[in-house]
C-alpha cells in the first residue's frame, strides 16, 4: 500500500512532456479539455486520437500505467457505448437480432462518445503522470495569483496543498498504528451488524484526530518562531521557468484546434 | 495554543489555521480509504468510504469557512494527482469523472455543516447539521452526476434522470446512520478542542 502512496500517480522522467512548465500543462489541458467539443466527425475524431497518441508518445510514459489509470472508467465507457447503440433508431440497420436491432448511426455516436471520454480521460492522465503533484500546486498559485485582487487566499490554499500532501504518509503511519493499537487490545472492528461496525469506527478515529492535532500545533509554532507572516515577500526554492517547450507546446495545441475547427463536419 | 495578538493582527491567516484546513484535507484522504487499512466495513462486499463523513466533521469541527475551505485542499490535491480520493483514486481525470459532484459538494457541506452548528451548537443541532449536509451531497451530487453524464456523453436516449438516482440510493441508509454518528462525535469532539466558539443552551462555551 506504502509504496502506492510515495508518489501517487506521478511517473519520474525526462522527457518532453516532463520538462514542460507545470503553468503550460495546466492551460493546455484545460484548453484541451473545451476543444474536444469541437469535434464532430469521423476525422475530427480521429485527428484528436492521433493528438493524444503523439502527446503520450511525446511523454514516454508507459502504457501499461495509463491503461492501470483507464481501468475504473472502462465500465463507463463501455455502459454508454452499450446505451448508445441499443437505443439511438437512426440511420440504416445494420444488425438484427431477434428485438436486438443495431443502427447504424447508433454505432456511429457511440464510438464518437467513447473516443471522446478515452481522450479526454487520457489527456487528463497524462497531466498527473508527468507532473508531481507539488509541481502543479506551484504552477496552480502561479496561475490563480490574479485571484488575489478579490481577496482569494492563493498563497495560504497553494501553502495548505503543500502541507495536505506532506502529511500524507505520516497520517497514514499513524493510523496504521492506531489501528494495530486497537487490535492488540482485542477490539473487534470485522463483525457484528452495521451499525456495530460504523461504531467500532469511534475507537480509530479519536486517537487519530488527537495525534492530528497535536501534529497542527507542533506545526504551527514552528512556523510562528521561524516568523511565518503570509506570502508577502516569500522567496521560494523550486523555480518556474517558461521556455521555448512549453510555447511550442501551447502552439501545437493552437493548431490542432484550429485544424478541429476546419474538420467539422 | 493560542497566538499572540501581534501575529493574528499581522496575518489575516494564522498559522494554526491553515494547518488544521491542511490537516483535516489530509485526514479526509484516510477517511475516503480506510477500509485498505483493515478489511472492516465492507457491507456487501462493497467497502464502505468515509469521505462524506469526514467532510461533514470538516464543517462541524473547523467551522464553515476553514471547513470548506479544507475541502477545496482536498479536492484540489486530488486533482493534483495525490491518491487521495476512494480506493486510492486521484489525477486531473478525476475531473471528467460523472461522481466528481459528490467531491465538489464536500466543499457546499462543510459550510452549510459549520453554519448551522455556528448559530446554535446544541448536540441536536449538530446531528440536524449532519443530516442536512448528507441530503445537500445527495441532490448536488446526484444531479451533477447527470449533468456531467450528459455533457461527457451526450446522454444517450436511454439514459434519464431517474435512472442517475436509482443508481445513486443504494448507500443511503449507511450515510444517513453516519451522519448521525458525525454529529455526536463532533459534538464531543468540539467541546475537547474548542476550535470554533459554541453557543449553546447555558451559554457561549469559551
Amino acid at each position: 500500500m506504502m509504496e502506492k502512496m510515495v508518489f501517487g500517480r506521478y511517473i519520474p522522467g525526462d522527457s518532453f512532456v516532463h520538462r514542460l512548465d507545470p503553468r503550460s500543462k495546466l492551460i493546455f489541458v484545460f484548453i484541451f479539455i473545451a476543444a474536444v467539443f469541437l469535434a464532430n466527425s469521423t476525422v475530427s475524431y480521429a485527428l484528436l486520437l492521433a493528438f493524444t497518441l503523439m502527446s503520450i508518445f511525446a511523454s514516454k510514459v508507459r502504457i501499461g500505467f495509463l491503461i492501470g489509470g483507464l481501468k475504473p472508467v472502462m465500465f463507463l465507457i463501455a455502459f454508454t457505448f452499450l446505451l448508445h447503440i441499443f437505443f439511438t433508431k437512426e440511420g440504416d440497420l445494420l444488425f438484427e437480432l431477434g428485438f436486438l436491432k443495431i443502427y447504424e448511426e447508433g454505432l456511429r455516436q457511440g464510438i464518437y462518445i467513447s473516443v471522446r471520454f478515452l481522450v479526454l480521460v487520457l489527456m487528463t492522465s497524462l497531466l498527473t503522470l508527468t507532473t508531481s503533484p507539488i509541481s502543479i500546486t506551484d504552477g496552480l498559485e502561479v496561475l490563480l495569483n490574479p485571484l488575489k485582487k478579490v481577496k482569494f487566499p492563493v498563497h495560504e490554499l497553494a501553502l495548505m496543498m503543500s502541507i495536505s500532501l506532506r502529511f500524507i504518509p505520516t497520517l497514514m503511519d499513524e493510523t496504521d498504528k492506531i489501528l494495530k493499537a486497537q487490535l492488540a487490545r482485542g477490539s473487534d472492528i470485522s463483525s457484528g451488524t452495521m451499525k456495530e461496525r460504523i461504531q467500532a469506527v469511534v475507537p480509530l478515529l479519536v486517537p487519530l484526530f488527537v495525534s492530528a492535532f497535536k501534529r497542527a500545533e507542533d506545526l504551527a509554532v514552528a512556523m510562528e518562531v521561524r516568523g511565518y507572516r503570509g506570502g508577502e515577500g516569500r522567496t521560494r526554492y523550486r523555480q518556474l521557468k517558461w521556455d521555448w517547450r512549453d510555447t511550442t507546446a501551447l502552439l501545437i495545441l493552437l493548431a490542432v484546434i484550429v485544424a478541429l475547427w476546419f474538420l467539422r463536419g | 495554543m493560542q497566538a499572540t495578538a501581534t501575529t493574528r493582527a499581522q496575518t489575516r491567516w494564522h498559522p494554526l489555521d491553515l494547518i488544521h484546513c491542511a490537516l483535516f484535507a489530509t485526514l479526509m484522504m484516510i477517511g475516503a480509504n480506510i477500509t485498505s487499512f483493515v478489511p472492516f466495513l465492507v457491507v456487501g462486499g462493497v467497502p464502505i468510504t468515509l469521505q462524506t463523513f469526514f467532510a461533514i466533521l470538516a464543517g462541524l469541527i473547523l467551522g464553515s469557512r476553514k471547513g470548506a475551505i479544507a475541502c477545496t485542499v482536498y479536492m484540489l490535491i486530488g486533482l493534483a494527482g495525490a491518491p487521495v480520493f476512494a480506493r486510492f483514486g486521484g489525477g486531473a481525470s478525476s475531473l471528467v469523472s460523472p461522481t466528481f459532484g459528490f467531491i465538489v459538494s464536500f466543499i457546499l457541506i462543510a459550510y452549510v455543516a459549520g453554519r448551522i452548528v455556528e448559530r446554535r451548537g446544541t448536540l441536536k443541532s449538530f446531528v440536524i447539521a449532519a443530516l442536512a449536509a448528507t441530503v445537500i451531497n445527495y441532490l448536488f451530487g446526484t444531479n451533477w452526476m447527470y449533468a456531467a453524464y450528459s455533457l461527457w456523453f451526450s446522454a444517450p436516449e436511454g439514459f434519464s434522470y431517474w435512472m442517475a438516482w436509482a443508481w445513486m440510493m443504494p448507500p443511503l441508509p449507511k450515510d444517513i446512520l453516519l451522519a448521525v454518528l458525525a454529529g455526536i462525535f463532533a459534538f464531543r469532539l468540539q467541546k475537547v478542542l474548542k476550535i470554533i466558539p459554541i453557543k449553546t443552551d447555558e451559554g457561549e462555551m469559551r
